[in-house]
């Protein structure tokens, strides 16, 4: 049975995903990895080789650290379609390094019956240094009415909804230039930073009566 | 260092075919459990038409492309910077991608140790019928020895 699914009607801009820690990376993961990815840069697996070129040890290729930030996305997102994923890769990551991902909502818009939301993801490792940090775009239905129509052939709900955005500009595509700042204290959310979950009027006619926000179990499987 | 001509350059359609194994042995070493990577039944009550890839799966396309052909610098001199996907729409188990890999840009940027080399590599995935699957998009950056850590 799936879990349920995340529709746009119940994501409010500055939601928080839930925060997924990852089991410490182990040599044996890399291995695997690098088997996975057909990647078998040296520097990850010969620990040899990887002492050779001036490093301390192997170490996990950004893309298995980007691969932990895409499983927090898509365990929130279910029923979500991804659109788009970027990272930039901070620091390394170390055997015996534990990643703790998260995540939160910053842009939520909608235009003709589509619906976006933008999100802002990062992790950091045991000592608490930035990672990895990124962004991503995804698609969802507005509710499971708009999915129910949807996949039966008939026109999206079409529903007016204000640009509401934790920051001024709305994100920047990837491809743009971008000081390397990190969010530095996100979880500490302050009320202050968090934008008023405002609804239009439209939507808010649309809207049944709905749970607030319903609170997602961090994990299930 | 690296050669501004080399921008443009290009590799041949590299056809690559996903597995469900593939699928699965990808998010297995990503440490995903995710049901909608392993089981069938479960994609489809999710709402896809088959098994779906991780995110990153792109990450483990073949291209035709050879980066110290393409860079005149091997993949271990480079440092992964950044990276970007676009997707048109999710991969399945089943497709039949057609890669290509270019050389989008070569530029200097400052780093923290002088001025960084740095390669921006895109890979495109189409399916057979020509329709666009994914845009990837890699920043590379020369490795100098020791401005890691």
């Amino acid at each position: 049975m799936p879990a349920r699914k995340l529709y746009f009607e119940s994501i409010r801009v500055g939601d928080e995903l839930p925060a997924l820690a990852k089991a410490p990376v182990d040599r044996v993961q890399l291995a695997r990895y690098a088997g996975a990815s057909g990647d078998f840069n040296p520097v990850h697996v010969d620990e040899t080789y990887a002492r050779s070129v001036g490093m301390p040890s192997v170490y996990a290729p950004g893309m298995l650290v980007m691969g932990f930030l895409g499983q927090l996305l898509s365990d929130w997102g279910r029923g979500a379609q991804l659109r788009r994923y970027t990272v930039k890769f901070v620091k390394i990551v170390w055997p015996q390094d534990t990643v703790v991902c998260k995540g939160r909502v910053t842009d939520r818009f909608g235009e003709n019956g589509r619906y976006f939301v933008e999100v802002e993801l990062w992790a950091e490792n045991q000592r608490g240094e930035l990672v990895i940090k990124g962004q991503a775009q995804v698609q969802l239905f507005f509710s499971l009415e708009d999915e129910n129509r949807q996949r039966s052939g008939q026109a999206p709900l079409v529903v007016q909804v204000q640009r509401e955005s934790l920051y001024q500009a709305p994100p920047t595509p990837a491809a743009a230039p971008e000081p390397p700042k990190a969010p530095e204290k996100p979880v500490a959310s302050s009320g202050a930073k968090k934008a008023p979950a405002r609804k239009s009027a439209k939507e808010a006619i649309v809207k049944k009566a709905q749970p607030r926000r319903a609170p997602k179990k961090a994990k299930r499987r | 260092m690296l050669d501004k001509n080399a921008i443009g350059r290009s590799s041949p359609p590299t056809l690559n075919e996903v597995e469900k194994g593939s699928i699965r042995r990808f998010a297995e070493a990503i440490g995903d459990y995710n049901p909608i990577y392993y089981d069938e039944e479960y994609a489809r009550a999710s709402g896809f038409p088959t098994i779906v890839a991780p995110p990153t799966f792109p990450a483990s396309f073949h291209s035709a492309a050879d980066l110290r052909e393409l860079l005149g610098v091997g993949i271990k001199s480079l440092l992964h910077a950044e990276q970007a996907f676009d997707y048109e729409r999710p991969i399945f188990a089943g497709d039949r991608i057609m890669v290509s890999t270019k050389v989008a840009d070569i530029l200097e940027k400052p780093g923290p140790a002088g001025k960084m080399d740095v390669a921006v590599i895109e890979d495109e995935g189409r399916d057979e019928e020509g329709n666009l699957v994914f845009r990837a998009r890699r920043t590379l950056v020369v490795r100098t020895s020791k401005e890691l850590t």
